[in-house]
């Protein structure tokens, strides 16, 4: 509200006489956004606003107090840039509570009249976080939009008709080419713009200035934080003591001068700050960085040492005091050297080894206020000469009371000092004069040695290489001692290794000697032996030299001038496996009910182990049943007791410490006793013979009784009147029997046959009964039953075996049910040429007219003719329930026919051997 | 860009066919490059404001092919001209660090050499063209950065356009065309684009 504000400050005005401000200019810098204001005036306190002009906001508002000086003036930072809109300003005097007129508006105009679109301000680089504030002016018919910095749209606020601004505040680093601030209208999203380049100033850090050469310096510095300006004209440039840096400014971080300077100062500046780095040092106290010594070269090359000579670029050098260190890479024998002298230039390498490649390299600084080391010469290759081998490490070992082998190591490349050519072995005695020498190849670590007669061999061996022979070592056979000729103590192994001791022996004044090899082991064992002073008490045999699972003897030797004696012996596992083998030739041996199992143990090399026992199980289909713990392994059978009859099998497996083995299976089946089984049998024969013995006579004895009890006299027929018949011939006219024909009847049933009783009188009208067969059928067949039972005398006989045959009839096995009807008495025809005879033949009375009748069967017999059963009783209630059992094999119905039910309704005199025999009849 | 076929529309054979070819894939490159610059510069995808920097007579179709490939070659050849202004414009502002638009950009220009070449070998023998180039808009007398990025993304557009112009034009030749000889009588060749429409 300026005109508002205007009245208000106009109210205050009063007449005191306050001479108004002159000459008021305006002076802006656009680049730097500031307005200087210079004016006139007596007073020495001022009013002063500026307006933006078009709108007439009030931008600043303050009293200006001004020294004493009639000019006066003063400087306006705007934060928009003074492109954006015209702005104006005005000025009056004030003494205390009166003020004088405002003087007239002095206005700078803004971009905003030409016709064009601008954006302010232009390229600006400024450091990260600050904040800005951008104006766009849109041209004439144009509609403004929006302003974006970079791709975030921001709020805009009007300055005039056509400028419009944004403050971004804490803006970050830029990217490469700047930020890019795009104004846009509703026609064009990119009607103007602006790039703003937001960056820090430099960071730089740690100059150190050194000389190569005791002259020129080379200064050197860190790069600090990444600057984000990108733009060629923003990059940072360095200086170095006021001078340009060439190489700084090819971006690289050090910096040259022909002269050394005991101050140096390096300043980095770039648009949005400078930064300045110094060092301070005298020559002598920094030191030098070296360069590199040249010309590097072994002069003098011997086995053990060699001398190396170098030479220097710079001239300087020669009288520096300097140190310089060597380093010596080869296989594990490296090292770092230093030497130190003035200008050095040669060094004698002490310590070295023979034959053995050396590569050598050489660095140097300088000795006092040592600064750090210089550059590393190119390296440099030394081979050493050879030398005589060190001395070999021997032992003998007696396999036998006159045999045995002298043993030595191989050298190592410390030790050989050059390629082996071989070994020589000598051969002395006491007894005998000169030595027996032999050379080996290098491949031969052993010499068998033999012993002619009791005297102590002594057997010196050396090893030659190019450079000479080795100092020959000694060894003197010790006494042969095999392994089962010692008590020997068990050993445990401690993870994986032997740990030994012993007690000292004043005798071995050379020391001991701990020797280990596989037990048992014969001819060319792989014997390990290891030298010990004579202040030693114990010795740890390493695992890297045993092997799981194998047993080892282990014999501690003491050492003098004659012969090593034999201290001590141990044998032992350094760690123990389960056995790989199961124990062998498992038998077992049955006595009665129990079981001998016995076995014997596995060999050495398969047991792994000390063998601590066996387990004896019982294994059944699923798991094994531990039946016994054997806890001495010399015990190598067992007995099993109280087997019952049945299979049996058994698994016995030896154990060690570390576990049982497999186990080895027998199995068995318990067999009773032969003598017990022939008394299982004889015993029950006999007394069940014997009780056979005592029934029949206890029986014969009490025949009668019996006789009554089961078999009582069956009384004879009382007939009324004299029945009685004169001794004599009995004339009997044979009574007609009746013949079976099997007649097929296809009209009824062609798969069967059909049974027909036919009267033999009846044969002759044989047409007749044909044509009513022809028309019978089964009913008609039930009716031939009824008429049996009916016409009961017409034909008994036939009654009875047609009445058992078509009982079957409803059934397939018509014909086996007649066969059946058969059987019975084909059993009694064997007798009689296999004809059928009817139980009542030997029954006299009224059974008699069938003996004639039973003759003709006989006769009908011959011909295997059917032969019906003859009727017991033809008038017999059950006859008449045959129909009863049709539809149903009736076979064994019929057999029961032959025996009589009651011997009270039909006596039926017996004539079997059993009834004469309870009889008493012979 | 419609209308652009995989083999054009009369399937050129030969050299022309080789030239069209080379001419749509640099048209793709050209589009892959302003977007390349755009994207980096998080500049609008729109279209500056402005009419073409580079200008050419109206390709009526009273010309010939030939003199529209010649009008076209000399468009071409002020691009290629601009395009060489802003890689010096720009490795002068800015730091030369590799960049995905900086390796595209050398392509283009790579290919764009080419495609002079090709295209100078299908001109009619006297004949010459010029384009004009607004200089008044050119890289110098742009003011500040944001000038200077316009007027980059301006010389950009004129290439995806003029590249595209080309492309189009070779590729709707005729087939015959690669076996007319270069003295053929302005009236055949005429007949033959008569003919064609």
């Amino acid at each position: 509200h300026p005109q508002l504000n205007t009245c208000l400050l106009l109210s205050l005005c009063n007449v005191t006489g306050l001479g108004e401000p002159r000459g008021l200019t305006l002076n802006p810098d656009l680049p730097a956004q500031t307005l200087s204001l210079a004016w006139q005036s007596d007073s020495t306190l001022f009013d002063l606003e500026i307006f933006h002009t078009e709108f007439m906001n009030v931008v600043l508002n303050v009293i200006q107090a001004d020294p004493v000086t009639g000019l006066h003036s003063w400087t306006w930072h705007s934060p928009l840039p003074l492109e954006c809109t015209s702005h104006s300003v005005r000025i009056r005097a004030r003494n205390q509570q009166s003020v004088s007129q405002w003087s007239p508006l002095q206005t700078i105009p803004g971009w905003d009249i030409p016709e064009k679109s601008y954006m302010f301000p232009e390229d600006k680089m400024i450091p990260v976080g600050s904040n800005m504030t951008f104006c766009c002016i849109v041209n004439e018919k144009e509609d403004f939009k929006e302003i974006k910095y970079g791709r975030q749209e921001m709020k805009a606020t009007r300055l005039s008709r056509r400028s419009y601004a944004i403050t971004v505040t804490n803006q970050p680093a830029s990217d490469n080419t700047g930020t890019n601030v795009i104004c846009s209208s509703q026609k064009f999203q990119m009607l103007t713009g602006t790039v703003v380049f937001v960056g820090y100033p430099p960071g730089d850090e740690g100059l150190v200035c050194e000389t190569r050469d005791l002259a020129s310096a080379e200064c050197s510095w860190k790069k600090g934080r990444d600057t984000h300006l990108r733009i060629k004209q923003s990059l940072t440039n360095y200086t170095l003591n006021g001078r340009d840096c060439l190489e700084a400014n090819e971006r690289k971080t050090w910096c040259s001068s022909k002269m050394w300077e005991e101050n140096w100062t390096l300043e980095a500046r770039n648009p949005l700050g400078t930064v300045q780095l110094t060092d301070s040092a005298q020559l002598t106290d920094r030191g030098i960085h070296l360069l590199a010594p040249v010309n590097v070269a072994a002069v003098k090359v011997e086995a053990w040492s060699a001398t190396l000579q170098w030479s220097w670029s710079v001239a300087a050098y020669k009288k520096l005091e300097m140190v310089c260190q060597l380093r010596l890479f080869a296989h594990e024998l490296s090292s770092t050297r230093n030497y130190d002298g003035p200008g050095l230039s040669s060094v004698v390498l002490e310590g070295l080894w023979p034959d053995v490649d050396y590569t050598v390299t050489l660095r140097c600084g300088s000795k006092h206020s040592f600064w750090k080391w210089g550059d590393e010469s190119a390296p440099y290759r030394i081979h050493t000469k050879m030398d005589r081998p060190d001395a070999l490490d021997v032992w003998m070992w007696m396999d036998s009371s006159n045999t045995g082998h002298v043993f030595w190591k191989p050298l190592s490349v410390r030790k050989s000092h050059g390629a082996l050519n071989g070994y020589e072995v000598s051969q002395s005695s006491a007894e005998e004069d000169g030595r027996n020498t032999v050379s080996l190849p290098p491949g031969n670590f052993s010499y068998p040695i033999l012993l002619n007669n009791s005297s102590d061999v002594t057997v010196a061996v050396a090893a030659r290489n190019p450079a000479g022979l080795s100092q020959p070592s000694t060894v003197t056979t010790p006494a042969y001692r095999a392994d089962s000729q010692l008590s020997v103590s068990e050993l445990l192994g401690t993870n994986g290794s032997f740990v030994l001791s012993w007690e000292p022996n004043v005798s071995a004044s050379s020391g001991y000697v701990v020797e280990w090899f596989p037990t048992g082991c014969t001819g060319l064992c792989p014997i390990d032996w290891k030298k010990l002073p004579e202040s030693d008490r114990s010795f740890t045999v390493n695992s890297d030299s045993l092997v799981a699972g194998v047993r080892y003897t282990v014999s501690v030797y003491s050492l003098y001038t004659s012969a090593p004696t034999l201290l001590q012996r141990w044998q032992g596992y350094s760690q123990e496996m389960i056995p790989s083998q199961s124990v062998s030739e498992l038998s077992l041996n049955q006595t009665g009910s129990d079981v001998l199992l016995s076995w014997k143990a596995t060999e050495m090399k398969q047991q792994r182990g000390f063998i601590r026992g066996y387990t004896i199980y019982l294994a059944s289909a699923a798991h094994l049943d531990l039946i016994a713990n054997i806890t001495d392994p010399a015990v190598q059978s067992y007995r099993v007791k109280g087997l019952t009859l049945s299979s049996y099998k058994f698994v016995v497996k030896a154990y060690t410490s570390a576990g049982e083995d497999a186990g080895a299976t027998v199995a068995i089946k318990m067999e009773m006793d032969t003598d017990m089984l022939f008394v299982g049998i004889l015993v029950p024969l006999g007394i069940m013979f014997c009780c056979i013995i005592l029934f029949s006579i206890f029986f014969y004895k009490k025949r009668e009784w019996v006789k009554k009890a089961f078999y009582p006299e069956i009384p004879g027929p009382k007939v009324s009147g004299d029945w009685s018949s004169p001794r004599g011939p009995l004339d009997v006219k044979p009574s007609p029997h009746s013949l079976v024909h099997i007649v097929k009847n296809p009209e009824w049933d062609f798969t069967k046959e059909g049974l027909f009783p036919v009267p033999e009188e009846e044969e002759e009208s044989e047409n007749d009964n044909m044509e009513v067969d022809t028309d019978s059928d089964e009913p008609a067949l039930l009716r031939y039953y009824n008429q049996v039972v009916g016409d009961g005398s017409h034909s008994n006989q036939v009654s009875d075996s047609s009445a058992s045959s078509t009982a079957s009839m409803g059934s397939t096995q018509t014909e086996i049910t007649y066969a059946g009807i058969q059987s019975p008495s084909s059993s009694q025809g064997a007798y009689s040429g296999g004809g059928y005879r009817p139980q009542m033949q030997s029954v006299t009375g009224p059974a008699e007219p069938q003996i004639e009748f039973e003759a003709d069967f006989q006769d009908d017999g011959l011909n295997a003719g059917y032969k019906p059963q003859c009727s017991w009783q033809l008038d017999s209630p059950e006859a008449e329930n045959f129909s009863g059992s049709l539809g149903s094999p009736t076979s064994v119905t019929s057999s029961q026919f032959l025996i009589p039910e009651s011997s009270e309704e039909k006596p039926q005199p017996s004539n079997t051997w059993f009834h004469n025999f309870l009889s008493g009849k012979s | 860009m419609a209308g652009r076929s995989a083999n054009g529309r009369h399937g050129l054979r030969g050299h022309a066919g080789r030239t069209a070819a080379l001419a749509r894939l640099l048209h793709k490159d050209c589009i892959q490059l302003l977007e390349l610059y755009r994207n980096s510069e998080s500049l609008p995808s729109s279209p500056v404001d402005g009419d073409y920097l580079v200008s050419i007579p109206p390709l009526v179709p009273q010309l010939s092919d030939e003199e529209k490939i010649s009008i076209l070659h000399a468009a071409l050849k002020e691009c290629l001209r601009l395009l060489e202004d802003v890689i010096t414009r720009e490795d002068a502002e800015f730091s030369d660090e590799d960049s995905e638009y900086k390796r595209k950009r050398k392509t283009v220009r790579d290919r764009l050499g080419h495609l002079l070449a090709s295209t100078e070998q299908l001109l009619v023998d006297g004949q010459k063209f010029e384009a004009k180039v607004k200089e008044e808009l050119d890289g110098q007398a742009a003011s500040g950065s944001f000038g200077l990025k316009m007027w980059i993304v301006r010389v950009l557009q004129d290439l995806v356009h003029w590249t595209g112009q080309t492309s189009d034009t070779l590729h709707s030749m005729p087939a015959e065309m690669e076996k007319a000889p270069k003295t053929m009588s302005r009236r055949t060749r005429r007949g033959a684009g008569k003919i064609r429409k």
